[in-house]
C-alpha cells in the first residue's frame, strides 16, 4: 500500500515536472536568461573589445577590463570597469553599484584630474561609452521591469515578449528575446519602436564553454535605422576569481586592483 | 625652475635607484602614451594692456606618459608598486616661441599593507564636491589655463608632495604632506589683464607686484587630511588643512609693491548623494587666518566661512544638468574696515555665486556641447564659458570654445578679467 502509494506521489511529481518543463513560465524564462547573462558565478572578470562602426562604415575601439561581483543572484551587483582605449581615456576606471529597484550608483575617475566623479545616473538607456550598446546591455536590465509573455518558439528557442511596465522610462514600446532551450542563455533581443516596427538588435555570435558556465564571446548590437553596429568580444574571461566587495570603492578607482587590472 | 625642483627630484632619485637595483622585473614600461596639440586663442576683447592685441594662446604642445607595474619576487611588487610618469613639452608662440617642459606626474604608488597605500613624487592632487568651485579643495590650481581655453586637465596644477592613505573598517583617511609650496597660477597682466591694487585699476603688461613665496623649510610644510566614508550611498568627508593661500592676497611691502601668501588653515566638511532623482553635493569651511586671528590688520586676508549646495541631474538622451549656489563670509569685517586706511580698495562682506552647467552630447557621444555659466549677484559679474568638442576618430578631436568673463565694475573675481574673453581652437592627436 505504502509502496503504491509512493508510486503514485512520485509519478504524479514527475509527470508535474514534466508539464512544468513543457510549458515554462514566461517569468521563469526570463530570470534564467537574466541569470545566465549576468550573474553566472560569484564574481568575474573580462576583456572586452568593442568596434563601433558608424553607418559611413568608420570605426571606432573601446578596449576595457570589466570587473563584477554579485551581492544577490539576480539582484544587486557591483562592476568595476577600467578604461586602456581610446587613448584619450585610457587609465579611466568606472564603477557602477546596480540596484535593479532603484538608480544605481556610478562613480568615474578622471586621472588626468584625479577627480573622483559622482555620476547622475537616472538614464540606463543611454549609450556606453559611444556604442551601440546601452549601459542596461552591459549591465543588464531588471526582469522586474517588464511583463514577459511567452510566444510559440521553435524546437531551439523560447521566444518572450517583454513590455515595459513603465512606458515613459524608456525608447521601445517592447522588445523580443530569443533565449536557448537548452543553456537559457539568451541569444537574440529585437527591439520595437512605437509604431511596432523593430529598430533595433542585440545578437549573440559566440558562445564558449568557461569554467562550466556557457559564456557568450562576442556579441554585435544594430541600430536598425542608421546601419551602425557594434561588436563586443569578450576574452580572458574567468569566473571566481576571489574579488571582493572592498575594490568597488574610492581607492581602487584610483589605483586599480593590479591583481586584475594591468594599467 | 619649473622643471626640477630640489625636493621633488630627490624623490625620483631615491625611486629610480631603488627600482634600478635588482627591483626592475619581467614587467616592462607599457607602450608611451600622450598626445600633441595645437591651441590657439583669439583675443574677442579689447585688451591693449597685454603683450598680444589680437591673441592670448598660440602654442603647439607634446604629452607624453608612462608607467611601471613592478611585477617579480621583490619588495616592491609585493607592494605592488606602480611608477608613472606625464611631462608636457610646450612651444609657446605668445612668448615668442619659448619652449619649456613641465614635469606633471612622477610618482611612485605602494601599498606596504592592506590598509594603507602610499603616493610619494609629484601629483595632481583633488577632494571635495564642487563642480569648477572649490572649498576644502585647497590645492593649487592654473586660473590662467582656465580662462585662455587650455584643457581642463591644466586647471589642475601638480604638487610635490607625499600622500598615506588608510583605510580602517570605521572611516577611510588621507594624509598629505607637501614639503614645497606651490601656489595658483593667476592672471599675471602679461598674457591676461586683471585687477592690481597697485595700479588701482585694470593693469597689463606695466603690473609690477612681486608675490613672495614662503620659503623652503619645515616650519613651512603644508599638512591636509580627510576622513570620509559612506553612509549607505551617501559620501561623507571632513577635510583639514594647514598650509598657506594659494592666491597671494596679503601684502608684505606696499611700497615695493610686494604681496605673499598668508598662512590659511582650514576646516571642513561635505556629503554628496542621491537627492531628488540626481545627484546633491553641499559643502562648507572654516577659513582661519593665523596671521590676523582678529581680522584686523589690513594688510593680511581675514578669516572666512564658505559654503555651497549643488544639485546635477540626468535628464536622459545625453543631456545633464547642474546648478550649484557658492556663498563666501568674511569674517571679522568690522575690524578690517575699521584699520582701512582711506584710499585702500576694499572687498564685501558677503559674496554669492550661481552656476549652471548643461552638457549634451550628440552623434553617439562623438560631439559634446558644454556650456557652464558664472554669476554673482552680489558682484553684478559673471563669466561664460562655452565649448564644443568632435571626436573625429579615436585620435583625432577638435574643440572649439569661447570665454566670455563681464562685469560692471574692475576689481570683482570676473570683471578684472573682462577684457581677457576669447575664442579659442584646439586640435589634437592622441597616442
Amino acid at each position: 500500500m505504502n509502496k503504491t502509494l509512493f508510486f503514485i506521489v512520485a509519478w504524479l511529481g514527475l509527470s508535474f515536472c514534466a508539464v512544468h518543463a513543457a510549458e515554462m513560465g514566461a517569468d521563469e524564462a526570463a530570470q534564467k536568461a537574466s541569470h545566465m547573462a549576468y550573474y553566472q558565478g560569484k564574481d568575474g572578470r573580462s576583456s572586452v573589445t568593442m568596434v563601433v562602426t558608424d553607418a559611413q562604415g568608420r570605426t571606432r575601439e573601446r578596449q576595457m577590463t570589466i570587473l563584477r561581483f554579485n551581492i544577490q543572484d539576480n539582484g544587486d551587483q557591483k562592476y568595476y570597469v577600467y578604461f586602456y582605449k581610446p587613448n584619450d581615456v585610457k587609465g579611466m576606471s568606472y564603477i557602477v553599484w546596480k540596484h535593479p529597484d532603484r538608480d544605481d550608483d556610478r562613480w568615474l575617475y578622471l586621472p588626468a584630474l584625479d577627480l573622483v566623479r559622482r555620476i547622475a545616473a537616472s538614464d540606463k538607456r543611454s549609450s556606453f561609452a559611444g556604442t551601440n550598446f546601452l549601459y542596461e546591455d552591459v549591465s543588464g536590465r531588471s526582469i522586474t521591469l517588464d511583463a514577459h509573455e511567452m510566444l510559440p518558439g521553435d524546437e531551439k528557442y523560447y521566444v518572450l515578449k517583454n513590455t515595459p511596465k513603465d512606458k515613459a522610462q524608456v525608447e521601445f514600446s517592447y522588445y523580443k528575446t530569443w533565449i536557448d532551450k537548452n543553456n537559457f542563455i539568451p541569444v537574440k533581443a529585437e527591439y520595437y519602436d512605437k509604431e511596432g516596427k523593430p529598430y533595433r538588435t542585440i545578437e549573440v555570435l559566440e558562445v564558449k564553454d568557461i569554467q562550466g558556465h556557457p559564456t557568450i564571446v562576442k556579441m554585435k548590437a544594430a541600430d536598425l535605422n542608421s546601419g551602425a553596429f557594434t561588436v563586443a568580444e569578450f576574452s580572458d574571461v574567468s569566473y571566481d576569481v576571489g574579488i571582493n566587495d572592498d575594490i568597488f570603492t574610492e581607492r581602487y578607482l584610483r589605483n586599480p586592483p593590479s591583481q586584475w587590472i594591468k594599467g | 625652475m619649473k622643471l626640477m625642483r630640489r625636493p621633488f627630484a630627490i624623490w625620483i632619485v631615491a625611486c629610480l635607484a631603488w627600482a634600478a637595483t635588482g627591483e626592475l622585473a619581467s614587467a616592462e614600461w607599457q607602450a608611451l602614451g600622450g598626445f600633441m596639440e595645437e591651441a590657439f586663442g583669439y583675443r574677442a576683447g579689447d585688451d591693449n594692456l597685454t603683450k598680444h592685441k589680437s591673441f592670448d594662446m598660440a602654442e603647439q604642445r607634446l604629452q607624453l606618459k608612462d608607467q611601471y607595474t613592478f611585477d617579480g619576487e621583490g619588495l616592491l611588487s609585493r607592494w605592488r608598486s606602480v611608477l608613472r610618469f606625464k611631462g608636457d613639452f610646450t612651444v609657446d608662440e605668445y612668448f615668442a616661441g619659448e619652449t619649456d617642459f613641465e614635469l606633471r606626474e612622477a610618482n611612485i604608488s605602494l601599498t606596504p599593507a592592506s590598509f594603507m597605500d602610499i603616493k610619494a613624487g609629484r601629483q595632481v592632487l583633488t577632494w571635495g564636491t564642487g563642480d569648477y568651485l572649490f572649498i576644502n579643495d585647497v590645492f593649487p590650481k592654473d586660473y590662467e589655463s582656465f580662462y585662455i581655453g587650455r584643457d581642463d586637465e591644466y586647471l589642475k596644477k601638480p604638487s610635490d608632495a607625499v600622500k598615506l592613505s588608510f583605510y580602517p573598517k570605521a572611516v577611510n583617511i588621507d594624509f598629505i604632506v607637501i614639503p614645497y609650496f606651490t601656489p595658483n597660477t593667476m592672471p599675471e597682466g602679461q598674457r591676461l589683464s586683471f585687477f592690481d591694487s597697485f595700479e588701482g585699476g585694470i593693469a597689463g603688461r606695466s603690473s609690477d607686484r612681486f608675490l613672495v613665496s614662503p620659503a623652503w623649510q619645515p616650519e613651512n610644510f603644508e599638512y591636509a587630511g580627510r576622513f570620509y566614508r559612506n553612509f549607505s550611498n551617501t559620501e561623507a568627508a571632513v577635510y583639514l588643512y594647514s598650509g598657506f593661500d594659494k592666491i597671494a592676497r596679503s601684502y608684505k611691502d606696499e611700497a615695493a609693491h610686494q604681496l605673499y601668501y598668508e598662512r590659511q588653515d582650514v576646516f571642513g566638511a561635505s556629503l554628496r548623494g542621491p537627492f531628488a532623482g540626481g545627484i546633491g553635493n553641499i559643502e562648507g569651511g572654516y577659513f582661519y587666518s593665523p596671521e590676523d586671528p582678529k581680522g584686523d590688520n589690513r594688510l593680511i586676508q581675514n578669516s572666512m566661512a564658505k559654503f555651497m549646495v549643488g544639485y546635477e541631474k540626468d535628464l536622459g538622451h545625453d543631456l545633464k544638468i547642474g546648478f550649484q549656489y557658492f556663498y563666501e563670509q568674511t569674517l571679522d569685517y568690522g575690524a578690517y574696515r575699521a584699520a582701512l586706511l582711506p584710499q585702500d580698495f576694499f572687498w564685501d562682506e558677503y559674496y554669492h555665486l550661481l552656476t549652471q552647467r548643461i552638457t549634451k552630447l550628440f552623434r553617439n557621444q562623438t560631439v559634446a556641447v558644454s556650456f557652464f555659466n558664472f554669476y554673482s549677484p552680489s558682484d553684478q559679474d559673471g563669466y561664460v564659458r562655452f565649448s564644443v568638442s568632435y571626436d573625429m576618430t579615436d585620435q583625432w578631436k577638435i574643440v572649439m570654445g569661447a570665454n566670455i568673463p563681464w562685469g560692471q565694475g574692475e576689481q570683482t573675481t570676473f570683471a578684472q578679467m573682462k577684457k581677457d574673453k576669447n575664442i579659442y581652437v584646439r586640435l589634437r592627436y592622441s597616442f
